[in-house]
C-alpha cells in the first residue's frame, strides 16, 4: 500500500482567500507549502438560502476532523462575513476553533 | 468568459481522503497551480463521505454507500452546490466540475463498485480495488439536480483514487478541458 502523507492539519479560510483579488497574495499556495489542507467557505455574497447549507456542511466537516483528532485552525479574517457566519454556526454546535498562529 | 471550477473537497484538503488514501499533505498544489494559470474561480464542494463516515473510514465501494440515507445526504449537500452552479451559469460563467475518478462518491467516469466487496478491511485498496465505469453517488445526485442546465456544465475526474494514477496525464486532461476542450456532462 502506498504511504498516506496527510498532514492532519486543516485550516478554514474564507472565499476571498481562495479567490484573491488581483495583486493579492495567494494564501492557499502559502498554506499548501506548510502542508495544511483547506476548508473553503462559500462566498460571503451568496444568498442565505444557498450559503447557510454550505456553511452547515463546512461545520460538519470540521467537527469530523476535530473528532478524528486533527488540528483545525481558522485563518484570521475578522472582517469577513462568511467567516463570522461559520464561527457562529460552529459555536452553535458547541465547538470552537482557534485562529492560525 | 469567467471559468468557475467546482473541486472535489480533497483536491484542496487531502486530509478528507479515506484512510491511507492521501497522496499529498493537504492542498494538491499542481491542480491549484493549473487553475491559477487559467485564471479560474475556485469553489470547493463538500466531501460527502467525510461528514458521513468520519476520518477513519476505509476504502468502500458504491454498494456500501448506496443506501437511502446516504443518497439523501448526498442530495442535501449537492442542492446548494447546484444552486450556486445555476447562478454562475446564469451570470455567463463557464462551469467545470472536477471530481475524483475511482471514488464511490466523487467519481466522474470511473467509480468503484462490487457486489462482493465488504466486511473486514483486510485487503489493501491498491491490490484489487474494483474500479468500474460510472459516476459516484454524489456526482450522480449533483448532475440530477442540474437537469435542464447540465449540458452547460463540464465534468472531469482526476484519477487520484486509481492505482495507476498518472499525475502528468491527469493534469494534461484537466489543462485541455480548462483550455476549452470537450467534456460536457451530457
Amino acid at each position: 500500500m502506498r504511504g498516506d502523507v496527510r498532514s492532519r492539519r486543516v485550516v478554514v479560510v474564507p472565499d476571498v482567500v481562495v479567490n484573491p483579488p488581483d495583486g493579492a497574495s495567494d494564501r492557499p499556495s502559502d498554506v499548501a507549502l506548510c502542508g495544511w489542507g483547506v476548508v473553503a467557505l462559500p462566498p460571503s455574497d451568496l444568498p442565505a438560502d444557498i450559503a447557510q447549507p454550505l456553511v452547515t456542511a463546512a461545520v460538519d466537516q470540521v467537527i469530523a476532523f476535530l473528532d478524528g483528532g486533527y488540528e483545525v485552525a481558522l485563518l484570521p479574517c475578522a472582517d469577513d462575513p462568511g467567516m463570522h457566519r461559520f464561527v457562529a454556526a460552529l459555536a452553535a454546535s458547541g465547538r470552537t476553533v482557534a485562529d492560525l498562529a | 468568459m469567467r471559468t468557475v471550477c467546482y473541486l472535489a473537497h480533497c483536491l484542496l484538503n487531502a486530509n478528507a481522503k479515506v484512510d491511507e488514501g492521501a497522496r499529498c499533505q493537504g492542498v494538491h498544489s499542481p491542480v491549484l497551480a493549473l487553475l491559477r494559470d487559467h485564471g479560474c474561480t475556485i469553489r470547493q464542494m463538500p466531501c460527502p463521505e467525510l461528514a458521513f463516515g468520519g476520518t477513519r473510514r476505509f476504502w468502500a465501494v458504491r454498494e456500501q454507500y448506496d443506501t437511502p440515507a446516504y443518497r439523501a445526504h448526498c442530495r442535501r449537500l449537492a442542492e446548494p452546490v447546484a444552486a450556486q452552479m445555476r447562478a454562475d451559469l446564469a451570470a455567463g460563467a463557464r462551469v467545470i466540475v472536477i471530481g475524483i475518478d475511482g471514488s464511490p462518491s466523487m467519481g466522474v467516469e470511473l467509480t468503484a463498485a462490487s457486489d462482493e466487496w465488504g466486511g473486514r478491511p483486510d485487503k489493501p485498496r491498491d491490490e484489487d480495488y474494483p474500479v468500474t465505469l460510472g459516476a459516484g453517488l454524489f456526482t450522480e445526485a449533483l448532475l440530477d439536480l442540474l437537469s435542464g442546465v447540465v449540458l452547460g456544465v463540464r465534468v472531469v475526474g482526476i484519477g487520484q483514487d486509481l492505482f495507476d494514477y498518472d499525475e502528468a496525464a491527469e493534469l494534461a486532461k484537466l489543462d485541455a478541458m480548462l483550455g476549452g476542450a470537450a467534456g460536457d456532462a451530457g
